[in-house]
């Protein structure tokens, strides 16, 4: 159906963005944050009339120009994601960015990257994918070097954009290549054509390279830690838990025009991914660093599932690909969330190293046990949600019934037992009944902090216990994985 | 060999200096300058594309939308180099390798 | 009613713990009185639980997708698990109240020993793979957290690591079993596994077989994924009554038994689990020998009886298996809290500091004579009548060398438990501490578990015959208690086993006289308190991989130049693959 609601979904954080800023700066009264969570609000408003259409009439257009935007299952999941850790975000920063001076910056930039992911996964258009990607790649920078008198923000943002920029030109490349051989950028014409050539390939290939650099794939991933530790916490939380992801469902559509069989090579990065990334976080002593890297090995899951799903064409692999990429914005973003509320409550500037959190649970219980929650749910322990996308995984995986992908999936939950040997020590340490003297007079966590803790803490729990809660948004997006993959 | 393949073989040598750049120079203009000439091999490349499929309407509006962005990114990243050079003294890559492991 | 029921005795302590959690430090007396209520509570329903049970689907939610329903089925094998983890979890948390007096951080302690009665009722009710699955992690969860209680002390969180690592990998096997079962079924129930195991291919039933077995042997803790549970031992001894003797250890006993009608006709299945069986008691048996450590002599002790259950379940004596877990869950329960109060008054684990206690604390030696008679299989005591059972099913249906491992093993445990009672309890005191008698709410709990350890045998018939009646595939036959008894009295094996037993009391008779003797078996001593070597190969495996991560890490130099190199070797390899692909 055409409609505009996609377009407004998209078009009111982006520019409302700059409009708060204007606003925030001419009247110092008005609370940026207080701001953006009122355009925030209206997002969710026409994201529910979005929703609502989509579930009378399927699947919603609107062109605009040169551009064409599309609402399917997989952009609406995406959406809700988005918002949700987005709103969370913002919710916490009021506190924790209260005595920033350039609060007001920042909360334009947060709504510029959400508006230009919700971008990102809403088009239909091959270079208008790299558009919004770049777009989202610049407005991650300045969140990334967010805090310009540290030496060590500039360094993750110098080798930041170094970065990106190379793997942007590889996507580019892609992109030339299948203009050459197709003649046109529209995927779902591409897509059409049914076009099996070298160059396609080629370009595929350069599409999971290029992608593969924001995506933390490994060899790619080496920026990753370093922004991601680097960003105020709750940027570090978007970072880990929404934009990688994002790319990936960006790298997913750019493979829909070249829809061969990159299932193997999928499976085989996300194998690589879990075990690379558990291995580096293993030996981690800041605890940022180490969430950092964990996201490598969950960004593995995620391909895992979705690399099985395009290999043996199931539902399941597409759809706990997608599951686990839900629970780990919501699980990631809530250790990076108690993490920033301890930082906040210490009031370090220093990276903060694992053993700085000796006997929190004495002066925070609720935090202690959020982020214990978060870190058991990464290491797929019920009755968390990773625990249940991991199922759906490892199930896909199973029902291939070949030996190798079994085998595959044994080293996966191999991969998760070990994942547990760098989270479970975290929680020993939090529990530890001799508090840290700057933990034993850290000051108090404000409410708004609690209160996005909260509600990811339960949302992860309550998805663990009943994980059929999301089977009705998640099944259309892997429906249009499995279509725009299949034979 | 015609002229769209010798262009062709123009994009990948000048692709081929600027990812050989990134790899070996350590002096961060020089890596901004690397990433330059990627980006004008990608352009190039766009161009050949857009012959090569008779979209050249198409090609063109492209192109100036990737110069655009182009240009940002490098504004940005020699923003950050000066950056380092007012805080650093220096403008030695190696120099920034404070995160690593 | 029934499905209320269900609910209750999971539901009830989860909700337990949910109240317990919230109560501040400063209120101790608040934090053990809920406990002790939600706890007994528990208990209550799970006896009238009991009394309801039957083989239909008691609850469903329908979760859709690939999870399926969510079933709760209180059949006899499920009602029994669940009533005992109920009712030995409340005397424990009884026991808890004197024991955990002066700790701090009380109230996570209940409200994770109130979960892990919960979930381990859910465990053995739990009627589809993935809910079965789901709370065999929870309990090895609670299982971790408890035994890293004491945060402070490394031994205690490298214990409770290396029982968390060990478990889980043991869990993958039940993972691994229950999504092969699914990808054939398209459901995980496990009554459908159960009535069509035999359409499955016989490679694919292999490997749910044998990972299921793999699962049971880490979570029994048998060799040789063992050495678990000595390292549990630093937990609060409380725990280790409930969780490391009475129930979460009986869990893999109960995998094996559940699915036992599925596997008892793949190719060597049966003889696997019988040789893990009889290993693990002997082999535990031997360690338990030489420990010096009252808790670990206990938890080797352990190993070793629930090697006599899996040995049973792979003879086919599913009742005998049953009974025995029964009669084990309730003395060691007992011998657990009774050396919880000798601990609490000694102030030491060591045996060797221990001697002569029997003065001070009649009347908790007495409670644990009673245990130590059980485990030995002395006529009368609960432990006698099972563990016989379990021999006459070896004689019945193994080969002759596993029914002398058998009789090997009663031995080794006669001597072992007259070496415990003897070091603790008899001749001359060798500490200084001031010793008292175990406090009242102690004593409780200690009594109950004894009348207890004499008695529960009485129940053979009504067991039996709900074992029966609500396992339709296992085509398990009603005994009565009369015919129990008459055969066991009748069985030349109970002789031998009670001979067996007279050696064992006898060689630790002469110990001083066979030093001759002794000083040969110096060796198997080394070895055996070496742990066999599997401890060296934890080690190992631990090192190899720690060193790997770091030989990793120092990849990450953080140069742009070489992360660059990264980025373009990793174009590279993809760039091949489409080559060779193409």
């Amino acid at each position: 159906m055409e409609t505009n609601s996609v377009a407004t979904l998209i078009a009111l954080p982006l520019a409302l963005s700059l409009a708060a800023y204007i606003v925030a700066r001419l009247n110092r009264k008005i609370h940026p944050g207080w701001l953006s969570l009122l355009i925030l609000a209206l997002a969710w408003g026409v994201f529910g009339v979005a929703a609502n259409e989509f579930d009378r009439e399927g699947t919603l257009t609107y062109r605009v120009g040169m551009m064409q935007l599309q609402l399917d299952g997989l952009s609406l999941l995406t959406c809700g994601a988005i918002l949700t850790l987005g709103t969370l975000t913002v919710i916490y920063s009021l506190d924790y960015m209260a005595e920033e001076s350039a609060a007001d910056k920042y909360y334009a930039l947060v709504l510029l990257l959400l508006g230009t992911m919700m971008g990102l996964v809403c088009t239909r258009d091959l270079f208008n994918v790299w558009v919004w990607f770049e777009a989202m790649a610049i407005s991650t920078l300045f969140l990334v070097a967010f805090y310009r008198e540290q030496l060590a923000s500039l360094e993750a943002g110098v080798k930041y954009i170094v970065q990106s920029a190379l793997g942007s030109a590889f996507i580019l490349l892609g992109i030339a290549l299948v203009l050459a051989e197709t003649g046109t950028l529209d995927l779902q014409e591409i897509a059409q054509l049914n076009q099996d050539s070298a160059v396609l390939w080629a370009a595929g290939g350069l599409f999971i390279a290029g992608f593969g650099v924001k995506m933390a794939l490994v060899p790619f991933h080496t920026w990753l830690p370093d922004a991601h530790a680097q960003a105020p916490s709750g940027i570090s939380a978007l970072l880990s838990g929404l934009v990688i992801e994002v790319a990936l469902i960006a790298l997913l559509r750019a493979l829909t025009c070249v829809a061969f069989s990159w299932g193997t090579l999928l499976i085989v990065f996300g194998a690589v991914n879990m075990l690379v990334g558990n291995l580096l976080a293993l030996r981690q002593t800041q605890i940022k660093r180490l969430l950092a890297y964990s996201s490598l090995s969950q960004m593995g899951y995620m391909v895992f599932g979705i690399g099985i799903g395009i290999y043996a064409q199931t539902l399941n692999g597409f759809e706990g690909g997608l599951f686990h990429f839900f629970n780990h914005a919501l699980m990631k973003g809530l250790a990076f969330l108690a993490v920033g509320a301890f930082i906040y409550s210490l009031e370090t500037h220093q990276p903060l190293q694992i053993s700085d959190l000796r006997g929190a649970s004495r002066r925070y219980p609720y935090i202690a046990l959020a982020l214990s929650l978060a870190l058991l749910g990464l290491g797929g322990l019920p009755p968390l949600a990773g625990f249940m996308s991991k199922w759906q995984i490892f199930a896909a995986g199973i029902a291939v019934h070949e030996p190798l992908i079994t085998l595959l999936v044994i080293f996966a939950a191999l991969n998760s037992v070990l994942s547990l040997a760098y989270y479970a020590p975290i929680i020993n340490v939090l529990y530890s009944r001799q508090a840290q003297v700057e933990m034993a007079q850290g000051r108090t966590v404000p409410p708004m902090m609690g209160l996005s803790l909260l509600v990811l803490s339960v949302a992860i729990v309550v998805i663990g216990v009943y994980p059929g809660l999301l089977h009705g948004a998640l099944e259309p997006a892997a429906r249009v994985l499995l279509t725009a993959f299949g034979e | 060999m015609n002229d769209e393949e010798l262009t062709l073989l123009g994009v990948v040598i000048l692709f081929s200096v600027g990812v050989y750049g990134l790899l070996l120079t350590h002096h961060l203009i020089k890596i901004v300058i690397a990433l330059q000439i990627i980006g004008k091999a990608v352009i190039i490349a766009f161009a050949v594309a857009g012959t090569m499929s008779e979209r050249v309407q198409l090609a063109q509006s492209l192109i100036v939308t990737i110069i655009v962005a182009d240009t940002m990114v490098a504004v940005i990243s020699l923003a950050l180099v000066i950056q380092v050079k007012q805080r650093l003294g220096t403008l030695d890559a190696r120099e920034l390798s404070n995160l690593r492991r | 009613m029934t499905a209320w029921l269900v609910g209750l005795t999971i539901g009830l302590p989860w909700l337990g713990a949910l109240i317990v959690w919230q109560v501040p430090d400063h209120y101790p007396q608040r934090q053990h009185g809920i406990a002790v209520i939600a706890s007994l509570l528990t208990a209550v329903v799970s006896i009238g639980l009991l009394t309801t049970y039957s083989p239909e689907v008691a609850l469903r939610l329908h979760i859709g997708g690939v999870f399926g329903d969510f079933i709760l089925v209180p059949d006899g094998l499920g009602v029994l698990l669940a009533a005992i983890a109920a009712i030995i979890g409340s005397l424990t948390v009884i026991f808890s109240v004197a024991y955990m007096e002066h700790e701090s951080c009380l109230s996570r302690y209940y409200a994770l020993v109130l979960i892990f009665i919960g979930t381990m009722a859910g465990l053995v009710l739990a009627g589809n793979l993935l809910l079965m699955f789901f709370f065999w992690e929870i309990t090895a969860l609670c299982s971790y957290a408890l035994i890293a209680f004491d945060h402070d002390n490394p031994a205690a969180v490298a214990g409770g690591l290396k029982a968390l690592v060990i478990t889980q990998l043991g869990g993958i096997g039940l993972l691994i079993g229950a999504l092969t079962a699914y990808g054939r079924f398209g459901t995980d129930e496990i009554a459908v596994l159960l009535a069509r195991a035999e359409t499955l291919p016989k490679t694919e039933l292999s490997l749910i077989a044998f990972s299921f077995l793999i699962a049971a042997m880490a979570k029994s803790a048998q060799v040789p994924f063992h050495s678990w549970l000595p390292g549990a031992m630093e937990a609060p001894t409380p725990i280790s009554a409930l969780i490391h003797a009475a129930t979460m250890v009986n869990a893999g006993v109960y995998l094996l038994a559940r699915f036992y009608p599925a596997f008892e006709d793949v190719t060597g299945w049966t003889t696997a689990v019988m040789t893990v069986g009889i290993v693990s008691a002997l082999l535990a048996a031997l360690m338990a020998l030489v420990a010096n450590d009252l808790k670990r002599v206990l938890a080797y002790s352990t190993i070793s009886q629930l090697g006599y259950m899996v040995f049973a379940v792979g003879a086919g004596g599913i009742f005998a298996s049953q009974l025995h877990l029964l009669s084990h869950a309730v003395f060691k329960a007992l011998l657990f809290l009774g050396a919880g109060a000798v601990i609490h008054s000694v102030g030491t684990r060591d045996m060797r500091q221990m001697g002569g206690l029997w003065r001070a604390m009649p009347q908790a030696t007495i409670a644990f004579v009673i245990g130590a008679m059980a485990l030995v299989g002395i006529p009368g005591t609960n432990g006698f009548w099972s563990k016989e059972l379990i021999l006459e099913r070896g004689v019945e249906d193994a080969s002759p060398v596993f029914v002398v491992g058998l009789l090997i093993g009663v031995g080794l445990t006669a001597l072992y438990t007259l070496r415990l009672v003897w070091l603790v309890f008899a001749g001359t005191p060798r500490f200084s501490a001031q010793v008292h008698e175990a406090p009242s709410t102690m004593r409780i709990s200690l009594g109950i578990l004894a009348v207890g350890s004499l008695v529960t045998w009485l129940m053979v018939s009504p067991l039996s015959k709900m074992l029966a009646e609500t396992l339709p595939t296992h085509h398990l036959h009603s005994e009565t208690t009369r015919d129990v008894i008459s055969d066991v009295m009748t069985a030349p094996i109970t002789v031998l086993a009670l001979v067996c037993v007279a050696l064992g009391f006898l060689l630790w008779g002469f110990h001083h006289r066979l030093g001759w003797l002794t000083a040969r078996l110096q060796f198997l001593n080394r070895i055996a308190s070496q742990d066999f070597g599997f401890e060296a190969l934890n080690r190992m495996v631990m090192r190899s991989t720690s060193t790997l991560a770091e030989h990793l890490r120092s990849t990450q130099t953080g140069e742009l130049n070489w992360n660059i190199w990264g980025i373009v070797a990793g174009l590279v390899a993809i760039l091949i693959y489409v080559v060779v692909e193409v």
